[in-house]
């Protein structure tokens, strides 16, 4: 897993590279490699797709415009990370938003082809993320989904690795909670952990 | 499964590890712990199921469509798009540079206002021994009050007699008063604080050497 990551980073860095130089080309892989990665990530975010698009050009364009600045402190996933997140939330503080809170909003959601397993599981799963705060999931996502460590979160949510630890800690136990009860288990199961 | 047997040392152990096991970022023996101790306890094999259905439906792509070719185009639009005009990067000001420019601030402002208070003046607040002595306004009296007399008394005795101040005390302790009506009342006015027990001397200015 860790040398697939360091692989990838090491593409990535030379793209960078690329990119400081003022090649498109290199841009374009870049950001075809991380748009569906942020647009899960901001997804937890927000449910506008315009939204998320002009926060993912937002981040690439500072990624245009820094690339040589970039001086290697961290994973390149991280760095675009941190930034995609500040530039979220500057969004949607620029519109008066808030980060989702009712995450059953499924405005912007594509049309239903995944297979049923899938469907149910991403049902599942929003239904889950419904009780999480916003920072929590994001959390939760760069944890789980991203496989990013607690120092990496911390840094790309620019928070102290002890908050992220207390976030990722709370949303684990609010979900340990309601997963059971959302697939249809009961709760007798989770009494021995409680 | 004896999930009695397990301690709940080991669950809590159990219960950290778990996502950096499956991120396949925890060490070997770790990832090999926590196999051993999930066989043998069903809570935690039961949360470690719900936590791998969780990280599965995580890796689910998003279901918020964004057109990655158009987002990319809008990108290069933005990219090509001229530059507008922008200001020479500022500086951060820092905090102490706020405070001293609020420092500087409020003492311009003083610096401004005693200047106009001074331009303001029309004759100092001084005289030189070149100057001639100031004229006493015709009819005033030189009012020595008695040393206990209270300020209450003496504001009294002043609104009584109709007088007003318009110098001292001098050093030896008495006031300049003027009549506010007509100095001819004048001398009838001496008699009376004369008369006065809170007065000690009246005597006016005209004939004092």
């Amino acid at each position: 897993m860790t040398e697939a990551r360091d692989e990838v980073d090491s593409r990535d860095r030379l793209l960078l590279e690329r990119m400081a130089a003022g090649d498109r080309a290199a841009l374009e892989t870049l950001y075809r490699a991380y748009h569906g990665g942020l647009t899960r990530f901001l997804s937890r975010l927000t449910r506008r797709a315009d939204l998320i698009e002009e926060v993912i050009n937002d981040c690439f364009w500072i990624a245009w415009r820094k690339a040589a600045d970039f001086h290697g402190d961290s994973r390149v996933s991280t760095w675009l990370m941190g930034i995609a997140y500040r530039c979220g939330l500057k969004a949607l503080r620029q519109r008066g938003d808030e980060p989702v809170d009712d995450y059953a909003l499924r405005e912007g959601r594509g049309p239903s082809h995944d297979p049923d397993e899938d469907r149910q599981l991403r049902d599942w799963l929003g239904k889950a993320l419904e009780h999480l705060s916003a920072d929590q999931r994001l959390v939760v996502e760069l944890v789980y989904g991203v496989g990013n460590s607690l120092e990496e979160v911390a840094a790309i949510m620019q928070a102290p690795v002890g908050t992220v630890k207390a976030r990722l800690f709370h949303a684990r136990i609010k979900l340990r909670n309601v997963l059971p009860v959302l697939a249809g288990e009961t709760p007798a199961q989770r009494e021995k952990l409680s | 499964m004896t999930s009695e047997k397990n301690s709940g040392t080991d669950c809590t152990r159990a219960w950290e590890i778990m996502p950096w096991v499956l991120q396949a970022t925890a060490p070997q023996e770790q990832g090999e712990w926590l196999m051993h101790h999930l066989a043998q306890c069903e809570a935690c094999s039961t949360e470690f199921a719900q936590q791998s259905r969780l990280r599965s439906a995580l890796a689910l792509p998003a279901d918020v469509v964004v057109d990655v070719d158009a987002g990319f185009r809008h990108l290069l639009e933005r990219i090509d798009a001229p530059e507008p005009a922008t200001l020479p990067a500022l500086r951060p000001v820092s905090r102490w540079t706020r405070i001293l420019a609020v420092a500087v601030l409020v003492q311009a402002i003083g610096i401004g206002a005693l200047g106009a208070r001074l331009w303001s003046d029309e004759a100092p607040q001084y005289r030189t021994l070149s100057q001639p002595a100031l004229v006493e306004p015709a009819g005033a009296i030189r009012v020595a009050p008695v040393p206990s007399m209270t300020l209450a008394n003496w504001n009294q005795l002043l609104h009584d007699f109709d007088l007003r101040v318009v110098d001292g005390p001098n050093a030896a302790g008495a006031f300049t008063v003027v009549p506010k009506g007509s100095p001819a009342r004048s001398t009838h006015l001496l008699q009376e604080l004369r008369a006065s027990h809170s007065i000690l001397l009246a005597e006016p200015v005209d004939d004092t050497p």
